[in-house]
């Protein structure tokens, strides 16, 4: 079993088991008074003193994360070192505790009881909280645990695959300075879809957070008993739309760089981008735009290098828009051997095979009027809007985008990194975890 | 149609009916490739704007290695036939995968008879070296009831021409016979070697039938032989290739060396055999092209050659895709010894990491041409 003591040095890769899974949520468990005594803003202070350490780059732990990072993760060492400064940035006790206050207005109510809008009322968290994380955006499974032991959960929490490394650091950290507090966290790894290990994991947790496919959700939710709250972050994906007010070639390399971060691998990323035709904005022009900040960014943010088997994807994805390109108007710009970057320009948006890497498809879009068919068939699936020039139209931007099944509606620099407190898919993170209690007095 | 169209067809049909024996030189397979290039530049508008976009036409060709491959995804998304076509003679479907949601690809073939003359001499050099006829038992449903499988219209063509009639024991939904085992009984009785073929899923099924004691495949006679197929292909096996034909043989006693392997692909309309007939188990794990057929292993970032031995994306120029696109790059892996390939499996990408979701398919689910 992988429970990261004080001094962990093993952040090694040993699967857990079945009984591995069933010991650790037994142990969490009874670590959860001793949770429960300590005060929320204590929790949130000593939960940054380890967060910090990711950003001090004298600190061994930052040293270790930007070592291992590339090699795990899959990112180039620069594109490492700013995911890191990226993710880090909000696990400092200032950025905790802003996001218990904008999701409780006053977290002392996860303390005692408390006035909250004329009502007295008090916040619990479950007494275990399981969070089965998928995906190998590094840094996700860290903002996943702060959240449950913000409330005060006892955390059993499995990585995505390639999003280990900081995971297990955190804990090792947490370790470090607060035994009391990391034995209220474990951080097991099995493979996604074990299902003997899943059921265990699953039939313990009062709630259970799971990231994944709509398949794998779909599953997990099924394995949970009826009395357990599952929330589920099934798969997303992010867009772009960029407005005929705006500058082009601002945009273009703000459009770039969200692309860039995650080599698009996270729902933040905006895989498709429609432009705002009508004005001074041309979207094949724009286009052209992003593919030249795309080769720009090469040389400050590289690109992983690709396994065999993502480049064999690649040359599909290329070949396929370069037909579609000379049969229907469209463009492909990308960096042929040398980078993965893809920029295709399709006036309207046509099947294709699916964008991986840093690729990006862009559209024209008429008007904003309009948008809300062109994001319809992303229905559920649609989560992060960028946009870029809208100006006085943006509150009727996020009704449409909203309406859309958008939950976040950002400027196009800003896709990357969610603050803490964003809605994770439309909810708020923390208020997700805990179950209320209201009291009334006598009269 | 092309005016060089069936012209072209009937050279290329007499030249396979000569067989797949005698390798063809690089002059021939050269001359045969630049004919194929022009029919496919001149009559297919999709194909021949990628071509323009890469500086590549007839008029200016130095080798047929140089003719723009379409990427074998492609077929989800294009029809590649003559623009002036009239209807197919057959529409051949991919296989879904594992990613339900997934458009299929499709293979629109003008001339059947092309197919069935590229088909014929590999098939019957490599399951039939020594027999002129034999009884075919087929675990592949019968073409027709599966229109649109290729892999269908390859046994129901080479049962037409080779075999001394058919069984065909698996129906279009997978469900078996009840003729299954007095199949197995009567040609057992005549004693007359058959050729039994199959996909690794169904020989896989007839294995785990035989285990839980319902009608399965039994004893066939002395010299029979297998065709086995798909088993590089889509979802990961679940058994090693021994254990499938260590099943294959505990079930109808036909040994190793006898079990023979299929490789093809519906966007393909040539398909590559394992000699193990001629060679014996030398001739395993590697896959011989018909010499129509020619295989380069590529890098997969840069797309050129690999070194021979060398593990690259497999890139195929088939002659007898006439109709459609003869340079197909796909995503398997293998390696190419002296025309030969070697398989690696099928490269599985193309899926996106991270909690994305492939946006692309969610746009395609109603946009199938």
């Amino acid at each position: 079993m992988r429970r990261l003591g004080p001094g962990g040095q093993g952040v090694g890769a040993r699967e857990a088991s079945a009984g591995d899974v069933r010991e650790a949520c037994a142990r969490l468990r009874a670590a959860g008074p001793e949770l429960i005594r300590r005060s929320t803003d204590d929790i949130a202070g000593v939960l940054g003193v380890v967060g910090v350490r990711f950003l001090d780059s004298d600190d061994p732990l930052r040293r270790e994360a930007l070592e291992r990072l590339p090699h795990e993760s899959g990112l180039s060492p620069r594109m490492a070192s700013e995911v890191l400064e990226g993710m880090a940035s909000d696990w400092s006790a200032e950025r905790l505790r802003r996001m218990l206050r904008a999701e409780f207005g006053d977290p002392r109510c996860l303390d005692r009881p408390t006035e909250l809008n004329g009502r007295r009322l008090m916040a619990h968290g479950p007494g275990l909280c399981v969070q089965i994380v998928s995906g190998s955006v590094p840094g996700v499974g860290v903002h996943a645990l702060l959240r449950s032991l913000l409330v005060k959960a006892p955390t059993l929490i499995k990585p995505g695959r390639g999003d280990e490394l900081l995971t297990e650091l955190f804990a090792q950290g947490l370790g470090e300075v607060d035994s009391g507090l990391a034995g209220a966290l474990a951080v097991l790894r099995w493979r996604g879809g074990s299902e003997a290990i899943e059921r265990e994991a699953m039939t313990a947790a009062d709630v259970a957070i799971v990231y994944g496919s709509d398949a794998t959700v779909g599953a997990l939710r099924a394995m949970a008993p009826a009395t357990t709250r599952v929330v589920g972050y099934h798969h997303r994906t992010g867009v772009a739309l960029v407005g005929r007010d705006s500058e082009p070639d601002r945009a273009a390399s703000d459009l770039a760089r969200s692309v860039a971060f995650f080599d698009q691998r996270g729902c933040v990323c905006p895989h498709r981008t429609w432009v705002e035709t009508g004005g001074p904005l041309d979207a094949m022009d724009f286009a052209a735009r992003v593919a030249q900040a795309m080769a720009h960014l090469e040389s400050s943010l590289p690109a992983a290098p690709l396994s065999p088997e993502e480049a064999s994807a690649l040359q599909q994805l290329r070949g396929t828009a370069e037909l579609r390109a000379g049969a229907s108007g469209g463009r492909v710009w990308h960096g042929g051997a040398a980078a993965p970057w893809t920029v295709i320009f399709e006036p309207d948006p046509v099947p294709g095979p699916t964008t991986l890497a840093r690729g990006v498809r862009v559209h024209a879009l008429q008007d904003l009027e309009v948008a809300g068919e062109a994001l319809a068939p992303l229905g559920e699936h649609l989560q992060t809007v960028g946009y870029a020039g809208f100006g006085a139209r943006l509150d009727r931007l996020m009704e449409i985008a909203g309406r859309s099944g958008a939950s976040r509606v950002v400027p196009l620099r800003a896709m990357s990194f969610p603050p803490p407190w964003w809605l994770h898919d439309g909810r708020g993170p923390l208020l997700e975890l805990v179950r209320w209690v209201e009291v009334e007095a006598e009269r | 149609m092309h005016p060089r169209f069936e012209e072209t067809a009937a050279i290329l049909e007499a030249r396979f009916a000569e067989g797949s024996a005698v390798p063809w030189t690089d002059d021939a397979f050269g001359s045969h490739a630049f004919a194929v290039f022009v029919v496919q530049y001149e009559s297919c508008s999709v194909y021949r704007s990628l071509c323009d976009a890469r500086g590549i036409t007839p008029a200016n060709l130095a080798a047929w290695t140089d003719i723009p491959a379409v990427p074998a995804t492609a077929f989800k998304y294009f029809d590649f036939i003559d623009d002036g076509a009239g209807a197919p003679e057959a529409t051949f479907r991919t296989s879904g995968t594992t990613r339900g949601d997934e458009a299929r690809g499709r293979h629109l073939v003008p001339r059947l008879s092309l197919y069935r003359a590229a088909l014929l001499a590999p098939l019957r050099a490599a399951l039939m070296p020594d027999r002129g006829r034999a009884r075919f038992i087929s675990l592949i449903p019968n073409p027709v009831e599966v229109p649109d499988s290729s892999l269908s219209y390859m046994v129901g063509a080479a049962a037409d021409t080779l075999a001394g009639g058919i069984d065909w024991l698996v129906d279009a939904a997978g469900a078996w016979s009840s003729e299954t085992e007095a199949v197995c009984r009567r040609a057992a009785a005549t004693g007359e070697p058959v050729v039994l073929l199959g996909t690794a899923l169904a020989f896989q099924h007839a294995i785990e039938r035989a285990a839980r004691g319902e009608p399965s495949l039994g004893r066939l006679p002395d010299g029979s032989r297998v065709m086995e197929t798909g088993g590089f292909k889509g979802a990961t096996r679940h058994v090693s290739r021994d254990e499938l034909h260590g099943g294959i043989t505990g079930l109808t006693g036909i040994p190793a060396e006898r079990i023979v392997n299929e490789y093809g692909m519906t966007e393909l309309l040539s398909q590559l055999w394992e000699p193990v007939l001629v060679e014996g188990l030398a001739g395993r794990g590697v896959h011989r092209p018909a010499p129509w057929l020619r295989v380069r292993a590529l890098d997969p970032v840069t797309l050129h050659p690999v070194p021979e031995g060398r593990d690259g994306i497999l890139c195929f120029f088939d002659l007898a895709n006439l109709g459609s696109v003869a340079h197909v790059l796909t995503e398997d892996v293998g390696s190419v010894v002296d025309g030969r390939v070697r398989l690696r499996g099928r490269a599985p990408g193309a899926e996106p990491r991270g909690c994305s979701r492939a946006m692309d398919e969610l746009m395609s689910a109603a946009g199938q041409p």
